[in-house]
């Protein structure tokens, strides 16, 4: 067995208050300690909030500064991701996540899927990841992993990439806002979440890795985000799962050895490119 | 007729998942009262209507009863019996009775009548001055008290503009304010309101015999069908009429109602003149502090 420990910190960020968010990014992984989970991983721009409107352009140099007193808190081998603002060398901002461990800051990666649609307006402010730039994968001691953001959940290619990258472990860091509560289902679920969970599972299956899903809990504005963070095995199983609406900390081991297993009985490696080179002329 | 009997006559559509939106708004009132605006109390004009009943439900489940406060603010046009189930609903949430203020309106509604010549015959007038003294009472308590304005606005009053801008649409929240008057009255009927509250014709009670649908000139299960296959199907009048078998006419009438009622639900207007301005271009969150 090949396990890896995860630890998906479901919180509620303040909007706009990074110091107070980093307070609290920081009590989660002081809290941790004892356990000392392989991963942590916080939700997408969990040091700022997520419906900043024109307060994005303002948390670039606070961000900047709390990135670097949570690295500190980082033990040796541990990756901790954390969603933030940056601003590229064009001065344009990105709705990134930061990859982080080893004390310090290992590299970032930035959203490609803008939402703008609906309650979404994160065009308006934030630029788009480049692929060629921001599709990493990156190593921890115990495996490879790549880290995508909500809307990129949405559309095959990031984690399709990432996993022919090498990418074992897929982590969605997501603000997913909860809608839909009126319809009227038997099953217990909100109409948003089993789309997520559908999605997760198929992105899961058809590219046999597991994949993390961290979401925002609580209210912000008119919003309130749903919670409900995730883990799914390359089989489509939900390994462990958080409360919803509400904040928790989710602690959950994985065996790696599954994904072996599951490519066994896949056609993941009959990976067609011409279908890509077809998708690049659409 | 039953629970069953009621549920069963609202449209499949607008049914709603009770258990889900309850505990839902629940949260959310706690959050916001509580934490987000530091506040005590709830203050909530209880009319003796479906909507503010659910609203003094969903405050004294998300607050408790201590923390919710209900104020009765009739005028002689409001009728006995909605004095009575306004009385009978406080008395079921176990608000204590400190919590609870009866306040006729009258004098006050009559001076500004005067000072404002506005004549009794002009009743629209005179039920604008009601419904902002309301508002003027409400706020001023909540003011003494910590308190926020709880709105019981629902989404089919809300959309079709039938409030009176700065009266009860002057209120700090609005709970309900996304769920149509048919759900309203569902979940009014799931959670055991008292079964006369959420079957009486609604009515603003601005002036005598008035109602909401003898004013609509249509039920709120038919208007509630329109609004929610226009504005959240987002369907042309044709369809609409088309799927639920009315006069064209009928769904052109509500969404002309909508269209020029659009002002009472939009902040002031602002005229441009930097190259950043409110509601423009000046955007921050309202949970900014």
């Amino acid at each position: 067995m090949k396990t890896v420990q995860f630890g998906l910190a479901q919180i509620s960020s303040k909007i706009g208050n990074v110091q107070a968010n980093e307070r609290q990014h920081i009590q989660v992984l002081e809290k941790l300690n004892g356990e000392r989970p392989d991963f942590v991983c916080f939700p997408e721009l969990s040091l700022t909030g997520y419906l900043l409107k024109d307060i994005a352009y303002e948390v670039v140099p606070q961000c900047q500064k709390a990135l670097l007193r949570i690295a500190k808190k980082t033990k040796a081998g541990q990756r901790v991701i954390v969603g933030f603002v940056r601003q590229n060398n064009l001065s344009f901002i990105e709705n990134s996540a930061a990859v982080m461990g080893d004390g310090k800051t290992i590299g970032t990666t930035s959203k490609f899927y803008l939402p703008t649609y609906g309650l979404f307006e994160e065009k308006r402010y934030f630029a788009p990841g480049n692929p060629k730039t921001d599709l990493k994968v990156f190593d921890s001691p115990l495996c490879r992993f790549g880290v995508i953001l909500c809307e990129d959940g949405w559309h095959p290619e990031p984690t399709e990439a990432l996993a022919r990258l090498g990418a074992e472990v897929v982590i969605c860091i997501a603000s997913s806002p909860a809608r839909g509560l009126t319809k009227s289902n038997s099953s217990n679920e909100l109409q948003i979440e089993s789309q997520w969970i559908s999605i997760l599972k198929a992105h899961a299956i058809m590219n046999t890795v597991f994949v993390v899903f961290v979401n925002r809990s609580g209210p912000e504005d008119d919003e309130c985000f749903w919670g409900g963070s995730t883990i799914i095995s390359p089989f489509g199983e939900i390994v462990a799962r958080a409360r919803k609406f509400d904040s928790d900390i989710l602690l959950a081991k994985i065996d790696l050895d599954e994904i072996g297993q599951a490519r066994r009985f896949t056609s993941f490696r009959d990976h067609n490119s011409k279908l890509h080179e077809m998708l690049e002329e659409l | 007729m039953t629970k069953l009997d009621f549920e069963s006559r609202m449209p499949e559509e607008l049914r709603v998942n009770v258990s889900h939106v309850v505990s839902y708004l629940v949260k959310r009132i706690r959050s916001y009262v509580l934490d987000y605006a530091a506040c005590e109390s709830a203050i909530i004009g209880l009319s003796g209507g479906v909507d503010s009943a659910l609203v003094a439900f969903l405050s004294a489940k998300a607050l408790g009863a201590n923390r919710t406060r209900l104020f009765l603010l009739p005028s002689r046009t409001t009728s006995k019996s909605d004095i009575e189930d306004a009385k009978s609903m406080a008395a079921s949430l176990q608000i204590p009775s400190s919590n609870v203020k009866t306040i006729q309106i009258d004098s006050h509604v009559e001076e500004l009548a005067k000072a404002t010549r506005t004549g009794c015959h002009d009743r629209l007038g005179v039920g604008n001055i009601k419904a902002r003294t309301r508002m003027i009472l409400l706020h001023s308590f909540a003011h003494q008290r910590n308190g926020l304005v709880i709105g019981t606005g629902d989404k089919s009053e809300i959309t079709i503009g039938y409030f009176t801008k700065f009266g009860d649409g002057g209120v700090d929240l609005l709970p309900i304010g996304d769920l149509y008057k048919s759900q309203v009255r569902q979940i009014s009927c799931r959670v055991n309101l008292p079964r006369r509250i959420y079957e009486k014709p609604p009515s603003p009670a601005l002036w005598k015999g008035q109602t909401a649908e003898g004013e609509l000139g249509m039920n709120y299960f038919l208007l509630d069908q329109i609004l929610f296959r226009r504005f959240d199907l987002w369907l042309d009048e044709e369809s609409i009429s088309k799927q639920l078998r009315i006069p064209i006419q009928k769904v052109r009438k509500v969404i002309q109602q909508v269209k020029v009622t659009q002002h009472k639900r939009c902040p002031a207007e602002i005229f441009k003149v930097s190259f950043r301005s409110h509601g423009s271009d000046l955007r921050y969150p309202r949970e900014w502090s």
